[in-house]
């Protein structure tokens, strides 16, 4: 996909998520998150370090919000009714826990705002990030409501690898440089992995055969990740994975600005959904007995 | 840092054709010349066993980063160990893996291990050779050295397999029974009171069956019998019919944080909880008492739900109900941990929760007899924090005249008050076995480097058995990154050959030994692998591909119940000041992960609070101590010494309580780990639980005081004065970001329930 490709084709990459997307899409990667079965433990997290080359930035670059953790897990207390003074004198139903990450969104409020076309739509769905492309405007981090891009103010693998912990670095991926933003990719590497494999044995990539390095490690197995290409297209490429049947079977649909759920006691909901964004992270309540 | 030499450190090691594909991608442009590179050049014509550039390999081991034992299987590439993700094969840990499981990587490639034996000359640590520091051994425990084994220790860590077996053999051609297991976060109280109630001390619990899991301060989630394994089970617990999880603590901790209901208790009181809601089993639910012996009865006859409430500052209310959950929906599952276990009553406390499992019919149900382990001497020697205090109390009296040290860092996680590091100091000859250089270390006449996890051979047995009975195999996953370092089993059994012991004589280094131990397993359990196919070495090499050798065991007896007499009493009432619970760091664990970068920036479940220490406290105490926000420094200050550190206000705890996690404050061990924050340990008294000798750890009483407001603005130049976490705002403000529902919904939609 060139640059030149992307200014002489601008407005069919910018259809709109309700007329079909922008792409023919190959895969549609996405995931389920269950909240009633995350910990908050952080597993995830370190995971992520370890397979993204995410740089470790110190006590003083994090207390200037300067982390790069591409996944973090948010941590709320139960808070008074709005309107109401008073809390209870206990967190009497323990935390809140949410792991956010990019939610790989259809319609994407970062991608029309790159002024070179560094932040993009991939075949696969994916919102990818050309790192040498980037410019470092920021206004894609600017413009995400989730607040899931990471910007290399520093060079940090000046620091942040010292030897010899830069053996550890996964070579399947790139560590960034000072000026460049960064952001989950849904272990891209990973994808690409699949999808190789699967081209060489002349073969579809199956549903299971690879995972985000966050949805393998998880200690209670509160991340789905897969292909939802079938809900987007029916009869699609793939058969209907996991991850896709969790969206049905929660009555979320891709592409619909306004979702409407036989069944509104299904516990499936996108982070914002009013913003219309079309998020591909599908949250599934956290429970309490009350 | 000279960024062409790292970059030539990194051609070495890859090869050229592998750094081409990770270098040009990753940093500026190389300055090598073809020339130059040329001397790296591998060729594919003779390539490394198994080392096709580009391609990643994956070996089985086993995570060494807390007593759990957990199957790895590590990514190799171009000869480097890259990620670590859970073994599927396990049935401990089921694929899974934890935070600290994955920063195993960072411990391998720590910039910080030590390199090269080190001795001290002149009261400085100096670096000497291999030959140099066997012979000072072979000096002070060889067969000539006149040692008697009476006044030689050993301190470890839980250790188990067949470095149990060595060590055990060497201690016994010293002719020493002094084996200090010391892991200073433990549940030892706890299986005190199974050995004595059921009769097994280490029963398998079934989360998963439960449908109420009460706990007091047993963190399954994280620090307490398995993070990895407990929360598999959690998670399908959590499945329709959906259980319903209650915690009762002093402090929040991660399971509590992930608790459908969340009570207060004052600390030391969990017992008389306990016995509260026993009485409201009885007295309400009709629940069956005669089994108890009399003495048990009369206090739970005497505790009914208004005094407990009195006691324990857990409401009545809340009393009442956690007594109705358990009475209607069974089995359930009592557990506690060290929050209740940390007091000189803390076996009783203990032993009161166990009763309540008595009383609603768990045993058998949930809390099931552990699988016996076919092979006693393989066992893990579960460690305990008691030993710590024996250690000390055995150099007070110059028992000993060298002593080992391995896995254990007891110089920072003693209390000050036992005094372990003067009586270190003017005392044996003391050898560490280690990667880094920690507090103990340091005061170490004697280093010797050992393997990474990941370099080094190993077999562990779990000490809580999953359904299966199994051990897990730990073999190296790359080449040892530096020459002068040794496998732990390879140096004990050197010293065994040094010692002159005829039965270890015929294996030149650990693996001929594992491996003969292997080969030797009786028919039926190598059949069980190889399925009768091939031979010995088609039975090792399997057992090396899966990571884990499985065992047939024949079902175990049922637990047999055995109530117990004990005697529940309250913490000491008003006055005194608060309760300071050095509580058990998820993460940091009890301090030996404090030089991981990925964990020194994993923001804690709780505070979020990253690179440092605080303490937890609810804002009522803030309120009292003079308008205390987050990021406040308070000056924490107990007989024993003072702290400064700043507050993290929060309705996760009982007011009389401070929390502050255990894990920072290091004076040493590295880089990463070194000055930051405060370590609790230091300030903690010396008291013991009465029955098992345990620290009791969460009864000292500090006083608190203000000594500095946090800044949060900009001006100050040097950023701001505050609490450094994650994130902005402790709510949601609103926004519907986690949505809740009530259990009845889930059990509408998604457990069939109408």
């Amino acid at each position: 996909m060139s640059l030149q490709n992307i200014i002489e084709n601008w407005s069919s990459y910018r259809k709109g998520a309700e007329q079909g997307g922008h792409h023919n899409y190959e895969h549609l990667w996405g995931m389920v998150i269950d909240l009633n079965k995350c910990t908050g433990c952080g597993a995830c997290v370190t995971a992520c370090y370890a397979e993204n080359n995410l740089a470790v930035v110190g006590h003083e670059k994090y207390s200037r919000n300067l982390g790069m953790n591409w996944l973090r897990i948010e941590r709320y207390w139960d808070e008074p009714d709005l309107g109401e003074e008073s809390v209870a004198e206990y967190q009497h139903h323990g935390a809140s826990f949410l792991p956010m990450h990019c939610q790989h969104c259809s319609s994407a409020t970062c991608e029309p705002v790159c002024p070179v076309a560094a932040t993009y739509h991939t075949p696969d769905g994916l919102n990818a990030q050309v790192y040498n492309r980037c410019v470092g405007s920021r206004y894609c981090s600017n413009n995400c409501p989730y607040r899931l891009r990471y910007f290399n103010f520093y060079s940090y693998y000046e620091e942040s690898w010292p030897a010899p912990l830069h053996m550890q670095l996964n070579p399947d991926l790139t560590v960034r440089d000072k000026g460049v933003m960064e952001k989950c990719t849904f272990c891209v590497q990973r994808i690409r992995t699949a999808k190789d494999t699967a081209r060489r044995e002349r073969r579809k990539v199956r549903d299971g055969e690879f995972t985000t390095a966050c949805a393998q490690t998880c200690p209670t197995s509160a991340m789905t990740f897969g292909d939802l290409l079938t809900l987007h297209t029916p009869g699609g490429g793939v058969g209907e994975t996991e991850a896709a049947s969790l969206w049905k079977k929660h009555q979320v649909e891709l592409g619909k600005s306004r979702q409407q759920k036989q069944n509104p006691e299904l516990r499936g909901y996108r982070v914002f959904e009013g913003l219309n964004t079309d998020p591909r992270v599908l949250f599934l309540e956290r429970v309490r007995e009350v | 840092m000279n960024l062409e030499m790292k970059r030539r450190e990194f051609l070495k090691v890859m090869g050229w054709t592998g750094a081409g594909l990770a270098v040009a991608a990753c940093d500026r442009p190389s300055f090598i010349t073809s020339r130059e590179g040329r001397n790296h050049v591998v060729s594919y014509l003779e390539p490394e066993e198994f080392a096709i550039p580009g391609v990643g390999v994956t070996y089985a081991s086993t995570c060494q980063q807390c007593p759990s034992a957990c199957g790895v299987n590590a990514r190799v590439r171009e000869g480097r160990v890259l990620k670590l993700e859970g073994n599927l094969n396990s049935p401990l840990n089921k694929g899974k893996l934890c935070a600290v499981g994955q920063a195993s990587l960072q411990n391998h490639y720590n910039p910080d291990r030590i390199t090269k034996p080190r001795v001290r000359r002149d009261g400085r640590l100096v670096e000497i050779g291999w030959d140099d520091a066997l012979a000072l051994l072979r000096e002070k425990i060889g067969p000539d050295a006149g040692l008697n084994g009476k006044r030689f220790a050993w301190m470890t860590d839980t250790i188990s397999g067949h470095q149990a077996v060595l060590v055990d053999a060497l201690m016994e051609s010293l002719g020493s029974n002094n084996h200090y297991v010391y892991e200073p976060i433990n549940s030892a109280v706890w299986r005190a009171v199974c050995r004595d109630m059921l009769g097994d001390e280490n029963p398998r619990l079934g989360i998963e069956k439960a449908r109420v899991v009460l706990s007091f301060g047993a963190d399954f989630l994280s620090t307490w019998g398995g993070a990895v394994s407990g929360s598999a089970r959690y998670a399908e617990f959590r499945n329709a019919p959906r259980g319903v999880l209650i915690a009762a603590e002093s402090k929040m901790t991660q399971t509590g944080a992930n608790a459908d209901l969340w009570v207060p208790v004052r600390p030391g009181s969990e017992g008389v909880l306990a016995l509260g809601i026993a009485n409201v089993l009885a007295s309400s639910h009709g629940r069956d008492l005669s089994a108890l012996p009399a003495s048990v009865r009369a206090q739970i006859d005497a505790h009914d739900a208004a005094k407990v409430a009195g006691i324990t500052g857990t409401s009545e209310e809340h009393i009442k109900r956690i007594a109705e959950l358990l009475h209607e929906r069974s089995p359930s599952l009592v557990l506690a941990g060290a929050s209740a276990e940390g007091h000189e009553h803390g076996y009783d406390s203990v032993a009161a929760a166990m009763t309540l499992n008595l009383i609603l019919g768990n045993v058998g149900r949930t809390i099931e007899s552990s699988a016996g382990f076919p092979f006693p001497q393989l066992r893990a020697r579960s460690g305990n924090g008691r030993s710590v205090i024996d250690f000390a109390q055995a150099l007070e009296e110059k028992r000993f005249d060298v002593v080992f040290f391995k896995g254990v860092n007891p110089a920072f996680t003693a209390p000050a008050a036992l005094r372990l590091n003067e009586l270190l100091a003017g005392g044996p000859f003391k050898v560490a076995l280690t990667q880094f250089e920690d507090e103990t270390t340091l005061l170490a006449d004697l280093v010797l480097p050992l393997y990474s996890s990941l370099e080094d051979w190993g077999t562990h047995v779990p000490s809580i058995q999953p359904e299966r009975n199994f051990i897990s195999i730990q073999q190296p996953v790359m080449e040892p990154l530096y020459p002068e370092t040794r496998g732990f089993g390879d140096l004990v059994l050197s010293l065994l050959h040094m010692r002159g012991d005829k039965d270890y004589a015929g294996y030149e280094d650990y693996y001929a030994y594992l491996q003969h131990a292997f080969v030797a397993l009786p028919a039926d359990v190598k059949n069980s692998v190889t399925k009768g196919v091939g031979g010995d070495a088609a039975f090792w090499s399997a057992v090396m591909q899966q990571g884990v050798l499985e065992f047939n065991t024949a079902t175990p007896a049922a637990l047999v119940a055995k109530p117990v007499a004990f005697e529940v009493q309250a913490a000491a009432a008003e006055g005194n000041g608060y309760f300071l619970l050095p509580s058990a760091n998820p993460n940091l664990w009890d301090g030996r992960h404090a030089n991981l970068p990925w964990i020194q920036e994993l923001p804690d479940t709780i505070s979020k609070a990253v690179w440092d220490s605080w303490a937890e406290i609810h804002p009522k105490t803030a309120a009292k101590l003079g308008d205390v926000k987050t990021g406040d420094v308070l000056r924490i200050a107990s007989e024993h010494g003072t702290l400064e550190v700043r507050a993290f206000v929060y309705r996760g705890m009982h007011p009389d309580a401070i929390a502050i996690p255990v894990g920072q404050g290091h004076t040493a061990y590295g880089r990463y780990a070194k000055g930051r924050g405060v370590n609790p340990y230091a300030i903690l008294a010396t008291a013991q639980d009465r029955k098992t000798g345990e620290p009791a750890h969460h009864m000292t009483r500090v006083n608190a005081s203000v000594i500095r407001r946090a800044d949060v603005t900009w001006n100050n130049g040097s950023g701001m004065d505050r609490l450094v976490v994650q994130g902005g705002s402790s709510t949601q403000v609103g926004r519907k970001l986690v949505v809740t529902v009530s259990a009845d919904q889930f059990e509408r939609t998604e457990g069939g329930r109408a």
